[in-house]
Parts: C-alpha cells; sequence; structure tokens
C-alpha cells in the first residue's frame, strides 16, 4: 500500500514534466498544425544555458529564470526565422525543418558544451520526504515540480481564456481566415505561439534534468514522452495535455515499480501505439474526429 | 481618414454622411498561375447595395478576396473613397473600413457567441471597455437571438442565427463597406429573406456601402441598386438592378433565371 502510494506520487512528479512537453506542443499544434520535433532540442539547449548561468553566478534562481526567457527567445526566433518561410508551402516542409532544427541545436550543443553528461542541480533537497518515518516516495524538489508546471498551466488557461490576447490566439489557431478578417495579426500570434512553447519546454528542461543528466540527446527521450502524453489527451487540447502526461507518468511509474524499469519505454511506446489505433483524436477527442 | 470611425466614438454615435464609395479599377488578380480576375471594373455607390452575379468561378469570391486583402492584386487600384487600398495587408484594409463576411464557415463554433462577436473588435486601435460593451450590446439589441446565447458555444446557433453572428462580428469593426460573400447561402427561404431585410436597413438606415455576391441572382437583385455580372473573370454587364433584372437574354445567359 505504502509501495503505491510512493509510485503514484511519483508518477504525478513525473507526468507534470511530461505534460509541459505536450503543452508546447500542442501551443504549436493548435496554431499551425505542425508537430515541432525540435521541441526537446531546444529544452536541451535552453537547459545549458541554465547550467552555465548557475556555475557563473552561482544562483539557481538566476539559472531558472534565465532558461525560461531564452525558451522565450529561441521559440520566437525559430518561428521568424526557420518556419515563416515555410507559410504556404507543403505542410511536410516545415515537419522537415523542425527535424532540421532538432539536429542543429544537438550539433550546437555538442560543439559549445562537449558531450559529456553533466549533472544538473535541483531548486530544493531531493531527498525523499517522510510521513511519520516512512517515505512517501517524492522530495520536496517533486513538489516543487508539480507545483511550478501547474502555476505555469494555470496562468496560461486563464490567459487563453479571460483576456483579448488569449482570445486573438484561440480564435487566430481555430480559424485564421476569420482572424485575419477581423484584423489579427496572425503571423504575430504564430510567433507567441512558439515562444510560450519554448518557455514550456525550458521549464520541462530545468525541471527533468535533476533526475537525468544534461547532454546533447538528453531531451529526446522526454520529447517522445511527452508527445506520447499529447497524442493521449489529442493534440488540439491542453487540457488533454496535462491529463495525458498525468496519466502517463502514473503508468509508467507502476510499471517501473512493479515490472521493473527496463520495460518502462517498451511500455509508453505501447500506450502510444494503442491510443493511435483505438482513439486517434486522443482520450478526450469529442464527436468531432477530424477526418481527411 | 482611417482612424475616426474605429473604435474611439461611442457606438451609438454612426455620424451621417460618412457613406463613402468603392471603385475598383482594372483589378486582375489570381492564384498561382491562374487569372481569376481579368482587369475588373466596378464602382459601389456610397450606402448603395452592389450585387455580383455570374456562375461558379466567375471570380466573384476573388473579388472580395482582393478588395479585403486576403490575396495580393497583381494589377489595378482599389479605391475606398479616393485612397487606393490595394497590396495593403487584411488588417490594414479592415481598419480602414472594409469589412468581408465569406463565404459559410464564418462562425468559429469552438468559441462562445460572445466571443465571436469579440473577435470583430480585434482591430479597434483603442476603445475603453464601456465602449466595447456598448457595442456588443448595440449589436445584442439589433440580434436578440444572439443575446439569449450569448454564453453558449456558436456551435449551438441555427443557420440564420449564424449568419446573423458573421454580420454582426463584420458589423463590430465599424466598417463602412460591407462586403458579402453569398450570405443567403444554405438558408431557409424565410431566413435568408430576412437577411436580405438587414442587408436593406444596413444600407439605407446606417449608409453601409454594400457589395453582395450571390448566386441567389434574382433574390439579390430585388434588393441590389446596381449591378454587375461576372463571366471567366470579367465584367460582361454591369447596370442598375431593374435593368438587368429586366434583360431577358442577359438573365438566360448568365444569371440561370
Amino acid at each position: 500500500m505504502v509501495e503505491f502510494l510512493q509510485f503514484t506520487l511519483s508518477g504525478i512528479s513525473f507526468g507534470m514534466i511530461y505534460a509541459a512537453i505536450a503543452l508546447s506542443l500542442v501551443l504549436i499544434w493548435r496554431g499551425t498544425r505542425l508537430l515541432n520535433f525540435a521541441q526537446g532540442g531546444m529544452a536541451m539547449l535552453t537547459t545549458y544555458i541554465a547550467i552555465e548561468v548557475i556555475y557563473k553566478t552561482h544562483s539557481y534562481w538566476a539559472g531558472f529564470v534565465v532558461a525560461l526567457a531564452a525558451g522565450l527567445v529561441l521559440g520566437a526566433a525559430s518561428e521568424l526565422t526557420v518556419i515563416r518561410p515555410t507559410t504556404g508551402k507543403p505542410e511536410l516542409n516545415a515537419v522537415i525543418v523542425t527535424i532540421g532544427l532538432l539536429i542543429l541545436f544537438e550539433g550546437l550543443a555538442g560543439i559549445f558544451f562537449g558531450g559529456t553528461y553533466r549533472s544538473f542541480p535541483a531548486a530544493f533537497s531531493i531527498t525523499g520526504l517522510r510521513v511519520g518515518g516512512t517515505p512517501i516516495g517524492v522530495s520536496r524538489f517533486d513538489v516543487f515540480v508539480v507545483a511550478a508546471v501547474l502555476l505555469t498551466t494555470l496562468i496560461l488557461a486563464v490567459v487563453f481564456r479571460y483576456t483579448t490576447a488569449g482570445l486573438r490566439m484561440r480564435a487566430a489557431a481555430f480559424n485564421a481566415t476569420i482572424a485575419r478578417l477581423s484584423g489579427i495579426r496572425v503571423a504575430r500570434v504564430l510567433t507567441v505561439g512558439w515562444a510560450l512553447a519554448g518557455l514550456l519546454g525550458a521549464l520541462a528542461g530545468v525541471l527533468v534534468t535533476p533526475s537525468t543528466f544534461l547532454y546533447p540527446n538528453s531531451m529526446d527521450a522526454i520529447f517522445v514522452l511527452g508527445f506520447t502524453a499529447a497524442v493521449i489527451g489529442g493534440l488540439d487540447s491542453p487540457a488533454g495535455a496535462v491529463v495525458g502526461g498525468l496519466l502517463l507518468g502514473v503508468a509508467l511509474s507502476y510499471v517501473g515499480g512493479y515490472l521493473g524499469s527496463n520495460v518502462t519505454s517498451l511500455f509508453a511506446l505501447g500506450i502510444l501505439v494503442a491510443v493511435l489505433m483505438v482513439r486517434p483524436g486522443g482520450l478526450f477527442a469529442g464527436a468531432r474526429l477530424r477526418r481527411v | 481618414m482611417s482612424s475616426g470611425a474605429n473604435g474611439t466614438g461611442p457606438a451609438t454615435a454612426r455620424p451621417a454622411g460618412e457613406s463613402v464609395s468603392l471603385a475598383v479599377d482594372g483589378l486582375v488578380a489570381g492564384y498561382g498561375g491562374v487569372v481569376a480576375l481579368d482587369g475588373v471594373t466596378v464602382t459601389a455607390d456610397p450606402a448603395g447595395i452592389t450585387a455580383v452575379l455570374g456562375a461558379n468561378g466567375a471570380g466573384k469570391t476573388t473579388l472580395l478576396r482582393a478588395v479585403s486583402g486576403m490575396i495580393r492584386p497583381r494589377r489595378g487600384r482599389i479605391l475606398l473613397a479616393d485612397h487606393d487600398v490595394a497590396g495593403r495587408s487584411p488588417e490594414q484594409i479592415v481598419r480602414a473600413g472594409i469589412a468581408h463576411v465569406p463565404e459559410g464557415q464564418g462562425v468559429i463554433p469552438e468559441l462562445t457567441v460572445e466571443e465571436n462577436l469579440r473577435i470583430g473588435m480585434m482591430s479597434w486601435r483603442r476603445g475603453r471597455r464601456a465602449d466595447r460593451v456598448a457595442a456588443l450590446e448595440e449589436e445584442y439589441a439589433r440580434f436578440k437571438p444572439l443575446a439569449d446565447r450569448r454564453r453558449k458555444p456558436a456551435s449551438t446557433l441555427s443557420g440564420g442565427e449564424r449568419q446573423m453572428l458573421v454580420i454582426a462580428r463584420a458589423l463590430l469593426a465599424r466598417p463602412r463597406v460591407l462586403l458579402l460573400d453569398e450570405p443567403s447561402l444554405g438558408l431557409a427561404p424565410r431566413v435568408m429573406a430576412q437577411v436580405m431585410d438587414l442587408v436593406v436597413r444596413l444600407s439605407r438606415e446606417h449608409g453601409l456601402t454594400i457589395v453582395l455576391v450571390e448566386q441567389n441572382a434574382r433574390g439579390a437583385l430585388a434588393i441590389a441598386d446596381h449591378g454587375v455580372v461576372f463571366n471567366l473573370g470579367r465584367v460582361v454587364a454591369s447596370a442598375d438592378a431593374s435593368t438587368l433584372a429586366a434583360d431577358v437574354a442577359l438573365r438566360h445567359h448568365y444569371l440561370g433565371f
């Protein structure tokens, strides 16, 4: 029973990180119908930037803030420089450009930061918390992970739902023609979407890396899990992305805990294939399935 | 000249005498290698209804898309009053006072009725909250069924209500010229008559200059002041609506009634 609770809680902590990546993919997918394969690469780069800033300033929070800001800039810059020119071209062009970006980012990281594994500090203690002497499987840092992603998600949700800027973004995502005819600069809205996706990726990067190591491909696996979470939730649904991330995190935590960690990747792949076969619109797709 | 009516004044004050003409002069536009408009000249008189008629593929929709900036004209001028707006972006053109209601699918079903309407005010440069609320209430007063459903998803509206919604949204941009693409498409005859009535009132009572693209040539000519007939990207006839409606040969040949 205690074990079950431990697996659940640590699953939630990892699930929130998958949710952040999933949310970043959903933001771009909703705006442009494009899966951004460079999302993990962007997160990896911003985490390297964070580590350098922390090394120079000896302040975790300076690195944290700079990483998030770098995510915003990297997202917007990617959209403006290499994605924008693919507008009006076949959809595959943009997909290939994002794969190219991923290779570019991983190459740049190798050149500037080297290929060695580096550890990344956590904001708070990573020793497990205990309740009445019993370890509950989560640390203060895990609590911070959950709180940080939840807070960011909530802020985004409120902005999207209740502000004019949010309405502008939703309008542009749902119907670009109407948005343009109503005076919305859709291109600018897309840039903002990429910037926010970059920020979420950067957040995921600094939150996950204390549990792994940092190296040029270190985000590849996280990207795949974030993508799986997004597919579970339906690529169109921000709420689905968060729920998908949590479901995946908890499920993988049980699998890793009870069956052994060497089968978790296989299990994640199984979930991805199963969802795509049974409910390609995601678990939360309504009746309106897109058919081509 | 483009800023005055676009969002500063109170919503109800639509000064008289503000009506402007829209003149398209020698317009050439198309998609890729296809020329859809081949040197078209059309004049829409201030506060009048100009019907643009013709078969599918005649270039009617392309005309509206070129005027609203959704496609860039290759040649020709688009004069709003005496101001050439050809080649400007859609957001600049809507700010200049031209609102375009595209054919079909103009409602965003995922958003609520009120959110759909608020999109109409995105072109306002300024505008205090009170002005925006007043402008919304003005449309709710004009379109009662929308007022009752303001918090509901737009997907719950009927066909006629959807058409009300897209016209109300276009009006919220405070246009002086309204481009309507097939507003009666897919509507029941009774609802179609209501929409046509509304179009007449917008021109007569509010002084809007209206360009009405219609497949339903008979209905459009019944309310229009002037008619223009397109065929294969060119203007083949341009005359008073009553003259066109009386021209049996033209009707049989191009308008199908």
